[in-house]
């Protein structure tokens, strides 16, 4: 089997069962069975049981995933094209323009970043499109400096001449030969772009400045569950797990799609 | 007797790449190794002493003790013994060490005390080199190309070795260096005694220098013996194909196409560069160049790397900067790079040095060879483009299967030959040869060079041949003009 | 080297002006205050009260007040914590926060090297494979997710080490924190060491060192490991990042008396002294981080220094 077949299939697994699960549960995600508190797994009903206060650890964690994976793609979508634009405008003007472009991702690169969502957050409200838009528009550093570099590595390889020598203008340039050339390490590095963003979103939420309630995420569910671990260790257990396996599974995924397109 | 291989074999993964090689040096002595790459040379000098990952057989003697299957620490204690160099300078010394670190590393490597400082600044002045002060306490990325090779060498023959093994050791060095390199072998085998084996492909140097030469071929030895003679009166069908395939200084010219009108007038071109940092310095890479082309001529730029030959070259076609000067095309001027119409472009099409690079690796075959017909011949509708790739890719001597290969799939002359296609799709009068025989194999340069000869004819093509190949410049071209330092300075 | 220097000072200095003015300015911009908690205040309270922390001057006699208490070392009043400044609270909490990621530094440093190098020596075998797993593992391990585990796992279940709090420093109260925060550290210098290695081993220089006949073990001490680190210092800055980062959740899950918790506890609340002296600080340092990274680089390869 090829390197990151597996965990692309995790990931794609997770993904459905977040977006179809749901549909299939008998519990929706906020519902309290006052019947079963602290449920254990494999209780009647409650396959994995139910929190603190009684609601179901399995749709909570299903709804949780696909808070957090909606708010990953969109966050990683934004980063994905702020940076392109951002880093083929600096790789292919080159020259001062260049220099001041990549001065300034390297300025963002040196704040602390998370510190400074938080600060956002802290002013303007803690809502969840500005969890995705902060997050989203610091991610963009790591693309715009990978496609400037691609833009940089391709611009005076001999066929990019040959494509002027044979006519080609520079929107064509850009279009049918750069853009097709980095789109594959761009796409990489955009699955490498949403664990982090996964990260940050579980990370604020964990701290209670990302998704709020009623709304879940697994950053909360993590929190909720570390809260209560001494007697039901399944509430940190089961959303840990999830968050862990789609960390790793999205960061194989999106190596192994870079290491095979790698010059 | 310092060395001695017998019967030498060496398998990579289970495929052999090499079968009963058999040579043997004495002090003093140079045998040269000599092949199309592939041939098994370098694998010939390095696998007895474990610096490839390949299996070795049969015998290898240094001063009389056996390389061949003896264990990894008595491999590492007898490679200790011998000295090598290798093809890049740039790369083979440690990026981290100074020189002076680097040459006491290479002095104690069989166990020697620590060298004293004059004998290092001896050392240095053994190779050639001066201001040793300066060079012990400098890194090599301070050095240049041609003292990093020499102090490569200083580092091999630090500890006395009777062997000294170089794998291409002027190859990535401009002729005038080469030169100074090979005339440091001859010295050091005569004043210390040494024993060379030397990696070439490049044959003048190796009859000019070597007491005897082998020629491989697949793994074999075709042909071995006093090092004139094989290079000179090949008898062997490979040997022959090796030696006729690198054009050289001495041999009759072939009859050249006529000349015609007055076709392109370069007046006073120069070109600069603004260097990387917010200071704005400027490096004038060309200065005040005047070149003159008239049909069906065709004329080599030749000079050392950084000459500024590519850089005139490419503004002259319009695929490079510009910053003074114009240039005519039959009396008009050309418009700048920004403002070239699809008439203008067609007349000059650009061949490059590396053929893998120049074609985009997402395209295939036709594809690449169409672009040009595509924009600059709109007249032509999708049947007779790809009717005209097909009459394209025969005339460069490629078969109509490769049409939909891609870029990854072929190998260099093949690919080169697909760049040939397409620069010829417009019909243009004038070829820009950037260094395109540079980065192949001799014998695949050999084949474009013929091929080169053979569309000078069939299409009354001018051609400018930029190269640092005197020899296959004078095989191809009308007249030579020489740049250095950014000026002309010979025609 | 000191034209480096000189120009990452260039970039480092406006980038500490451009935190501190922005975040300045995004703090009196912002919507609401920390007076707007629980039950709404009567207008002549509150306006007491924004007096009292000068919030009713101009935007720029705030700035200059702000900017001269910086100058020493006075970072205002804390909004929340009423009876404290926001300077006590940051010599309260800035010694244990450093103290946590230095030593979490100092764990991961050669527990990410040692396991690159071995990683290292037979680039796809079963030591490579694992190690490298492990790594990526590592490396994405929130510390939201070990910190309550190891509670758990160590302290609940075995009872071998205290849950939570500080203990005065004791390193018993240290050890499950600094775990915390050292895996995902230790987990990205381990695969930057292992990648610098890899690419080092198969350069010409090192088949040169080889063919000096110089054992494995010294090639890759003297030869291989020293160019091979250019990227794990590279690192060194948003390793100081991830770390500050880090410590935020490792103080808050493990009940330490940090920065990091006042500054969660600040965010929560909307108190904005507290939040822009820890963003302030934690930019500052992570510059000066920077810094230091590109010291590293000069030395290591003379080449970066020019």
């Amino acid at each position: 089997m090829r390197p990151g077949v597996l965990p692309l299939a995790i990931v794609a697994g997770i993904a459905l069962a977040a977006i179809l699960g749901p549909l299939l549960l008998p519990w929706s995600y906020d519902a309290i069975d006052w019947s079963a508190v602290r449920a254990p797994p494999l209780s009647p009903g409650h396959l994995l049981g139910t929190d603190a206060v009684g609601r179901d650890l399995l749709a909570r964690t299903l709804a949780g995933t696909r808070v957090t994976l909606a708010v990953a793609g969109a966050a990683a979508g934004v980063a994905l094209a702020i940076g392109t634009l951002w880093g083929m405008i600096a790789g292919w003007c080159g020259g001062r323009i260049d220099e001041a472009m990549m001065r300034i991702v390297d300025a963002l690169y040196a704040l602390p970043f998370m510190f400074v969502v938080i600060l956002l957050m802290v002013v303007f409200g803690r809502s969840i499109v500005l969890v995705f838009a902060g997050i989203g528009a610091v991610e963009w550093l790591t693309m715009a400096r990978v496609v400037r570099g691609e833009v940089l590595r391709l611009r005076h390889r001999p066929f990019i001449l040959a494509a002027e020598a044979a006519g080609a203008g520079t929107s064509a340039i850009m279009t049918r030969h750069l853009l097709p050339n980095l789109a594959g390490v761009a796409i990489a590095y955009l699955l490498l772009t949403v664990p982090q963003v996964v990260m940050v979103e579980s990370f604020l939420s964990f701290l209670g400045l990302g998704v709020q309630e009623p709304m879940t995420s697994l950053g909360i569910l993590v929190h909720d569950g570390a809260e209560d671990m001494d007697v039901a260790a399944a509430t940190l257990l089961v959303p840990g797990a999830v968050l862990v396996t789609l960390l790793v599974a999205l960061t194989r995924a999106g190596e192994a799609l870079r290491d095979r397109l790698a010059p | 007797m310092i060395y001695a291989v017998d019967g030498l074999m060496a398998t990579i993964g289970g495929q052999h790449i090499l079968s009963g090689v058999s040579f043997s040096l004495d002090a003093g002595e140079c045998v040269a190794l000599v092949g199309a790459s592939g041939s098994g040379k370098t694998t010939t000098a390095f696998a007895p002493f474990g610096l490839l990952p390949a299996m070795a057989g049969g015998s290898a003697r240094l001063e009389g003790e056996e390389l061949i299957g003896c264990s990894g620490t008595t491999l590492r204690g007898l490679r200790a013994r011998a000295g090598f160099v290798f093809q890049q300078p740039a790369t083979a010394l440690a990026p981290h060490l100074t020189i002076g670190a680097q040459l006491a590393e290479a002095w104690r490597q069989t166990g020697a005390p620590r060298p004293t400082h004059e004998e290092l600044v001896a050392l240095l002045a053994e190779v050639g080199l001066d201001e040793p002060e300066r060079l012990l306490a400098a890194y090599p990325h301070r050095l240049s190309g041609g003292q990093r090779q020499r102090a490569m060498i200083a580092c091999a023959i630090a500890h006395r070795p009777a062997l000294l093994v170089a794998d291409e050791p002027t190859s990535a060095l401009d002729a005038p260096l080469r030169a100074g390199i090979m005339r440091l072998f001859d010295r050091l085998r005569q004043t210390r005694g040494l024993a060379l084996l030397l990696v070439s492909h490049d044959l003048p140097a190796v009859a000019g220098h070597a007491t005897r030469a082998l020629l491989l071929d697949n793994g074999h030895v075709v042909e071995a013996g006093d090092a004139r003679t094989v290079l000179t009166y090949p008898v062997s069908r490979e040997g022959r194909a090796l030696v006729t395939a690198m054009p050289r200084l001495d041999e009759p010219l072939p009859p050249r196409p006529p000349i015609g009108a007055p076709l392109l007038e370069a007046r006073g071109v120069s070109v600069d560069y603004a260097l990387p940092g917010w200071r704005r310095r400027r490096l004038e890479a060309v200065k005040d160049a005047d070149l003159r082309i008239a049909e069906g001529e065709a004329v080599a730029l030749v000079g050392h790397s950084g000459s500024g030959k590519s850089t005139l070259a490419r503004a002259i076609g319009r695929l490079g900067p510009q910053s003074g000067g114009s240039v005519h095309w039959r009396g008009a001027a050309l418009p700048p790079r920004a403002r070239m119409r699809t008439g203008h472009r067609r007349l000059i099409q650009p061949v490059f040095q590396d053929p893998a690079a120049s074609l985009d690796p997402r395209w295939t075959v036709a594809e690449i060879v169409a672009e040009p017909l595509l924009r600059l011949r709109p007249e032509l509708d999708a049947r007779q483009r790809a009717e005209k790739v097909r009459t394209l890719l025969d005339e460069v001597g490629l078969a109509s299967d490769f049409l939909d290969r891609r870029p990854a799939t072929l190998s260099g002359g093949q690919a080169q030959r697909v760049a040939i296609a397409r620069a010829l799709a417009p019909e243009p009068e004038l070829l820009l040869l950037d260094e395109a025989t540079s980065a192949l194999d001799v014998l695949i340069a050999g084949r474009i060079l013929d091929l080169l000869l053979r569309l000078q004819r069939t299409r009354r093509l001018a051609m400018l041949f930029v190269t640092h190949d005197a020899a296959a410049a004078r095989k191809l071209c009308h007249r030579t003009i020489a740049m250095e330092a950014g000026r002309i300075v010979e025609r | 080297m000191r034209a480096i220097l000189v120009r990452r000072l260039m970039t480092a200095l406006p980038t500490m002006a451009a935190v501190i003015l922005l975040s300045f300015l995004l703090m009196r911009v912002a919507p609401g205050g920390p007076f707007d908690a629980e039950r709404p205040l009567d207008p002549a309270t509150r306006a007491a009260l924004a007096h009292a922390y000068g919030l009713d001057r101009p935007l720029i006699e705030q700035l200059g007040r702000y900017l001269l208490g910086l100058a020493q070392g006075d970072f205002g009043p804390s909004l929340v914590y009423r009876d404290f400044s926001v300077g006590d609270l940051v010599r309260q909490g800035l010694p244990v926060s450093l103290t946590l990621g230095g030593l979490a530094l100092a764990v991961a440093l050669p527990l990410g090297i040692a396991a690159g190098a071995l990683a290292a020596m037979r680039p796809g075998g079963w030591a490579d494979r694992v190690l490298m797993l492990a790594a990526t593992i590592a490396t994405l391990l929130p510390s939201f997710v070990t910190g309550p585990l190891l509670v758990l796992a160590f302290a609940l279940l075995l009872g071998w080490l205290p849950v939570s709090g500080w203990g005065g420093g004791d390193p018993r109260h240290l050890l499950l924190p600094v775990i915390a925060l050292a895996l995902p550290t230790a987990g990205a210098i381990a695969r930057l060491a292992r990648a610098g290695l890899a690419t080092t081993l198969a350069q010409d220089h090192v088949r040169t060192a080889r063919a000096r006949g110089l054992s494995e073990g010294r090639i890759l001490l003297r030869h291989a490991l020293r160019p091979a680190l250019v990227p794990v210092a590279s690192y060194v800055g948003p390793a100081a990042a991830g770390l500050l980062t880090g410590a935020v959740v490792v103080e808050t899950v493990f009940a330490l008396p940090g920065l990091g918790r006042y500054f969660v506890q600040g965010a929560l609340n909307r108190d904005y002294p507290l939040v822009l002296a820890v963003v302030i600080l934690y930019a500052g340092l992570i510059l000066l981080f920077n810094l230091i990274a590109d010291l590293l680089y000069g030395w290591l390869d003379p080449r970066a220094a020019g």
